[in-house]
C-alpha cells in the first residue's frame, strides 16, 4: 500500500538482528517470575517460607450450633436460621494461630445483606469468644487474613461461622480451611483461581472471568505488567549494547503480548474442552424433545408438551403467569407458536378486562391464583373469569377461559 | 444427529455460502488473484449470502409463498449458478482449470510454500485454530438454546415464523392486546428480523424445529469473520504466517467464542457484520473502485439489518470512509458531526430522549473502576486492550499517517462511543454489573484487533535498524496466494 508495505521491507534486519524470538521468551519468562515474586513479597501474609501443612475441615465435620439444616453430599445446607435469625456452624480445631493467618470458608450462595462473621476461641482466653466480619462478593465469602488481629493468638481450640440472615434461602457450606499462606501457597491458590473451571451460566454471555469467580491477582494484569517489564529490560539492555531501543521494543512488545495472549487462550481452549464435554455428557446424541427434559427446566417442558396435546392446532391467544422472569420467558418460548403473552419483568397477572372467551390461561409456580372447579370459576387478582381446567399437575395449571 | 441432518445442515450453509462468494468472486475488484483474495471471497461471501437469504425470505413472505426448501433455496441457487457462470466466463476458466486451482488452495492451506519452522508453525496454528473451532461447533450442535436473550426475543421470532412458515409482525403490550391475535408479542417485538431468519432457514432445510442446530450460523459467521481477517491482514502486505498470527488473535477473543458456544445473541453476527463493512470501506478508500464502493455500502448497511446499534455503527463507518477519501472535507464534517453529537449529549442532561430503544440521560458518574475490571482484568478479551493501547502509544505516529487515517478514525470513533454512552450515560448501570458494555464492546473488538495488528507493523518495520528490501522473502512477498 506504501513504502512500508513494500514486502520484505526490514524483515531482513528484524531477522538477523536482536532481539531474538528464544531471548524474547526467555526475558519474558523472567519478567512473569519476577512480576510474581514481588507480588508474592508484598501479598504473601504467612512465612514466605513455612513447612505448616495446610489444614481442612469437610462439612461433615462441622457442628450446626444454631439453626437448621442438615450434610447433603459435601455440603452442610443452612435451610433456616433459629428465631434470633442467627445460624451457627462450628468445629473444634487445635492449631497455633501464627502458623495460620489464613481462614478460609468455603461459602456460597450467601443472601445479599446477610452478616457473616468468622467466629473462634483460643487457649489464651477461654471463655472469650472473638470473631471478625467476613466479605461477600457475589454471594460467596472471601478468605480473611487474621494476622495483626489482636485476639488470633495461641492455639486455636474451634473455628465457627455465623450467619444472620432472614431465612427463605439456602446458604452452603463445603467446610473451612486454615492456610498457612507462606509464598508456595499462595501461589497455589492464585494458580487454583485462575484454572478454576468456568463453566456455562446465566452471566457467561456477558461476561467471561477468567477462572475463579473472584481473582486477587488477575491473570490478564499479572501478564501485561510481564509484558511492560520484559520491554522495558530488553530496551536496557539494547541501549547498553549500543543496539536500537526502538526496535528492541518493537519485538518485545510484539512477542510479550503473543506470549501472554498464548498463554490465557491456552487456559480458554482448556476450560471450552472441559465444558464442551459437560455438554457432550448432558446432551449429544439425544434430539430436542430429550435435551429439553434433561435441561434445567425439564418439568416446565414436560408440562407445556402435555398442555401442546390439549390445546388447539392453530394458534391460540395465551397468557403465562409465573413468579419468576425465568419461568415465564421459558414457558413463552416453549408455548409458541400459540400467540403468548408474558410480562418479561414483573410478576404479573394477565391486564383486567383482556381476558376473552377462547383465550387460555398458562399457570405455572403462581401463588394466588384460585380455581373453583364446581362453578367453573378462575380468581386472579380479584376478578373471576368463567373458564375450564383443561390440565393440572402439582404447581401448574392450564385453563381456557369460557363465554361469560 | 442422523446422515439427512448433516446434508441438511451442509444445503442450509452452502446455499448462501455459494451465492454470496459468488457474487463477490464476480466483482471485478475480486479479480487478480491477490493475496487473500480466496480467503476475502470466502469470508465476504458468506456474510453477503447470509444477508441474502434473509432479504430472499422477507421477498418469499410479502408475495404470499410460504417459506419452504424450494421457495427459498431456488432463488440461491440461481444466484450461485449465475455469479459462478460469471465468474467462469470473465476468467476463462475450464473444470481442469478449476481444479487445478483448488488443489493449489489446498496446497497452499496445508503450507505449501513454506519451509522449516515456518511451516511447523503454520500447520500448528491451523490446527489450535481447528481444535477452537471444532469445540464451538460441538457446542453448537449439542447445546439447546441457552442464553437468557436469545429465549425471551430473538428465537422467539423464529420459532412463530417457522411454524407459520412466513413473517407475521411482533408488536408491544398495547398493540398486540388491541390487535386481538393479529400480531405477536415478545420481549422486544421491533429487533431486526435478520437472525432470527437465519434460525428459520436453518430449521426450513432441517424440515423441523430444533433450537440447537438452527445456531450453526452462528459458527459460520464466526469462521467468516476469521477469514476476513486473514484476508485483511493479506491485503495490508502481511506475509502468511503473520496474518494467520493476527487471525488468531481476533479469532480468540474469549467473549466471541462464548457468543458462538452459546448462540443466540446478534452481538457475534454485529461484529462480523461491522468489520466486514469497515474493511470493505477501507477498501474502496484505497483503490476507489466502483464495486469496492457496492459492497461497503451493501454490508453498512447490513449492519443496520443485524441489530439496532448497527444504525451507530454504520455511521463511524461512514465518516471515517469520508476522513480518508477526502481528508480535508472528511476531517470538516466528522468534526461538526462530533460537535453535533456533544451537544446532543449535553442536552441529554435535561432530557431523557429514548434512542434506539435505549433511554440516555447524562449523568456524569462514570463507572471507571467496572470498565477497567471489564477491558483490563477480566478474561473477556486476552489482552487485546492493552495491546490497543501500547499500540497507540508506541505507535501514535503511524497511526496517523495517511494511509491509516481512515481506519485510525474509525477505532477513534468507536472507541469514543462505547465510553461516552457508557462513561457519562445512564447507560453506565451496564458496566456497573458487567452486562451490556461488554456485548457493545464485542461489535468493536475484532476490528480493534485488526487496527492493532496493522499498525504496530508499521511502527515495528520502521523500528526495524537497517530497514532493506528483501525480494522474494517467504513472509513477506504475496508469492503464495493463500
Amino acid at each position: 500500500m506504501d513504502e512500508l508495505s513494500q514486502p520484505g521491507v526490514g524483515v531482513a534486519a528484524a531477522r538477523e538482528g536482536w532481539p531474538r524470538p528464544a531471548t524474547i521468551a526467555w526475558v519474558f519468562a523472567g519478567a512473569v517470575a519476577a512480576m510474581l515474586l514481588l507480588y508474592l513479597a508484598l501479598n504473601a501474609p504467612g512465612h514466605w517460607f513455612t513447612q505448616a501443612p495446610q489444614l481442612g475441615w469437610s462439612a461433615a465435620q462441622l457442628s450446626l450450633a444454631r439453626g437448621s439444616g442438615s450434610v447433603q453430599g459435601d455440603e452442610m445446607h443452612i435451610t433456616a436460621p433459629d428465631a434470633t435469625g442467627l445460624a451457627l456452624l462450628s468445629v473444634d480445631t487445635g492449631f497455633r494461630s501464627a502458623d495460620y493467618p489464613v481462614v478460609a470458608w468455603a461459602a456460597v450462595d450467601i443472601p445479599p445483606g446477610a452478616d457473616v462473621r468468622l467466629l473462634w476461641r483460643t487457649d489464651y482466653t477461654p471463655g472469650k469468644v472473638s470473631s471478625v466480619g467476613l466479605v461477600v462478593e457475589s454471594g460467596r465469602v472471601l478468605p480473611v487474613l487474621l494476622a495483626g488481629n489482636g485476639e488470633w493468638i495461641g492455639t486455636i481450640r474451634g473455628l465457627a461461622f455465623a450467619v444472620r440472615f432472614a431465612g427463605g434461602e439456602t446458604v452452603r457450606v463445603r467446610g473451612v480451611v486454615a492456610k498457612p499462606s507462606g509464598m508456595a501457597g499462595t501461589l497455589g491458590d492464585r494458580i487454583a483461581e485462575w484454572l478454576a473451571f468456568e463453566g456455562w451460566s446465566g452471566t457467561s454471555i456477558n461476561s467471561v472471568t477468567g477462572g475463579a469467580d473472584i481473582q486477587d491477582l488477575p491473570l490478564p494484569l499479572l501478564l501485561a505488567a510481564a509484558a511492560l517489564l520484559a520491554c522495558l529490560v530488553l530496551a536496557l539492555i539494547a541501549r547498553r549494547r549500543g543496539l536500537s531501543t526502538r526496535h528492541a521494543i518493537a519485538a518485545g512488545f510484539a512477542g510479550s503480548v503473543l506470549l501472554g495472549w498464548a498463554v490465557l487462550d491456552a487456559r480458554w481452549v482448556i476450560n471450552l474442552a472441559r465444558q464442551a464435554d459437560i455438554t457432550a455428557r448432558l446432551y449429544a446424541g439425544k434430539d430436542y424433545t430429550h435435551k429439553h427434559l434433561d435441561d434445567v427446566d425439564g418439568a416446565l417442558f414436560r408440562f407445556i408438551q402435555h398442555a401442546h396435546a390439549v390445546m388447539p392446532t392453530t394458534p391460540a391467544r395465551v397468557f403465562v403467569v409465573a413468579e419468576a422472569h425465568y419461568f415465564r420467558g421459558r414457558a413463552a418460548f416453549h408455548l409458541y407458536p400459540h400467540n403468548v403473552y408474558f410480562d418479561p419483568y414483573h410478576d404479573a397477572l394477565p391486564p383486567k378486562g383482556q381476558l376473552h372467551a377462547g383465550d387460555w390461561v398458562f399457570v405455572y409456580r403462581r401463588r394466588g391464583i384460585q380455581y373453583d372447579a364446581t362453578r367453573q370459576r378462575l380468581r386472579m387478582d380479584g376478578v373471576e373469569y368463567p373458564a375450564e381446567m383443561k390440565l393440572t399437575e402439582p404447581g401448574s395449571a392450564l385453563f381456557l377461559i369460557l363465554p361469560p | 444427529m442422523s446422515p439427512m441432518d448433516v446434508l441438511a445442515l451442509l444445503a442450509a450453509i452452502a446455499l448462501p455460502w455459494a451465492a454470496g462468494s459468488g457474487i463477490v468472486a464476480a466483482l471485478p475488484a475480486s479479480r487478480g488473484g491477490a493475496p487473500g483474495s480466496a480467503a476475502w471471497i470466502a469470508g465476504a461471501g458468506w456474510l453477503l449470502g447470509a444477508v441474502l437469504v434473509t432479504l430472499v425470505m422477507r421477498a418469499t413472505a410479502r408475495l404470499g409463498l410460504p417459506f419452504g426448501r424450494l421457495s427459498i433455496g431456488v432463488p440461491l441457487a440461481l444466484v450461485a449458478t449465475c455469479a459462478a457462470a460469471l465468474v467462469a466466463r470473465m476468467s476463462n476458466a475450464t473444470w481442469r482449470g478449476a481444479t487445478l486451482q483448488a488443489r493449489d488452495g489446498l496446497a497452499s492451506l496445508l503450507g505449501r510454500g513454506l519451509t522449516g519452522i515456518r511451516r511447523i508453525a503454520w500447520l500448528a496454528l491451523l490446527a489450535w485454530l481447528g481444535v477452537r473451532f471444532a469445540l464451538l461447533l460441538s457446542e453448537v450442535l449439542w447445546q439447546p438454546l441457552y442464553p437468557w436473550d436469545a429465549w425471551i426475543q430473538w428465537a422467539t421470532k423464529a420459532k412463530v415464523w417457522y411454524s407459520l412458515g412466513t413473517i407475521v409482525p411482533f408488536e408491544f403490550t398495547d398493540q398486540w392486546l388491541a390487535g386481538n391475535g393479529a400480531s405477536y408479542f415478545d420481549a422486544s417485538p421491533h429487533y431486526p428480523a435478520t437472525v432470527p431468519l437465519w434460525q428459520v432457514w436453518t430449521c426450513v432445510a432441517l424440515g423441523r424445529w430444533d433450537d440447537s442446530l438452527m445456531n450453526v450460523f452462528w459458527w459460520q459467521t464466526a469462521l467468516a469473520l476469521a477469514l476476513v481477517a486473514y484476508a485483511t491482514l493479506r491485503q495490508f502486505e502481511f506475509g502468511r504466517i503473520g496474518a494467520l498470527v493476527g487471525t488468531w488473535l481476533v479469532a480468540s477473543l474469549p467473549l466471541a467464542n462464548v457468543h458462538v458456544a452459546l448462540a443466540g445473541y446478534a452481538d457475534l453476527p454485529m461484529a462480523a457484520y461491522y468489520t466486514v463493512a469497515a474493511v470493505a470501506a477501507l477498501r474502496w478508500v484505497e483503490r476507489r473502485r466502483r464495486d469496492d464502493a457496492a459492497l461497503a455500502v451493501f454490508f453498512v448497511a447490513s449492519c443496520a439489518l443485524v441489530k439496532t446499534p448497527g444504525i451507530v455503527w454504520a455511521l463511524t463507518i461512514v465518516g471515517a470512509a469520508l476522513v480518508g477519501a477526502w481528508p480535508r472535507t472528511g476531517l470538516r464534517v466528522v468534526g461538526i458531526a462530533a460537535a453535533a453529537f456533544a451537544v446532543l449529549l449535553l442536552a441529554t442532561s435535561r432530557y431523557s430522549p429514548t434512542v434506539l430503544g435505549y433511554t440516555i440521560h447524562l449523568t456524569f458518574a462514570p463507572s471507571w473502576g467496572a470498565l477497567g475490571d471489564s477491558f483490563f482484568m477480566l478474561g473477556n478479551w486476552n489482552l487485546l486492550w492493552y495491546a490497543v493501547i501500547g499500540t497507540a502509544v508506541l505507535a501514535r505516529r503511524e497511526a496517523l499517517e495517511r494511509p491509516m487515517q481512515a481506519f485510525t478514525t474509525l477505532i477513534a470513533a468507536g472507541a469514543a462511543f462505547l465510553l461516552i454512552v457508557f462513561g457519562v450515560t445512564n447507560a453506565r448501570d451496564w458496566v456497573a454489573d458487567q452486562t451490556t458494555v461488554n456485548r457493545a464492546t464485542l461489535h468493536l473488538a475484532p476490528l480493534a484487533a485488526l487496527w492493532a495488528v496493522v499498525v504496530f507493523r508499521r511502527y515495528a518495520l520502521r523500528a526495524a535498524p537497517q530497514a532493506v528490501a528483501e525480494p522474494g522473502d517467504a513472509e513477506g512477498a504475496p508469492r503464495a496466494h493463500a
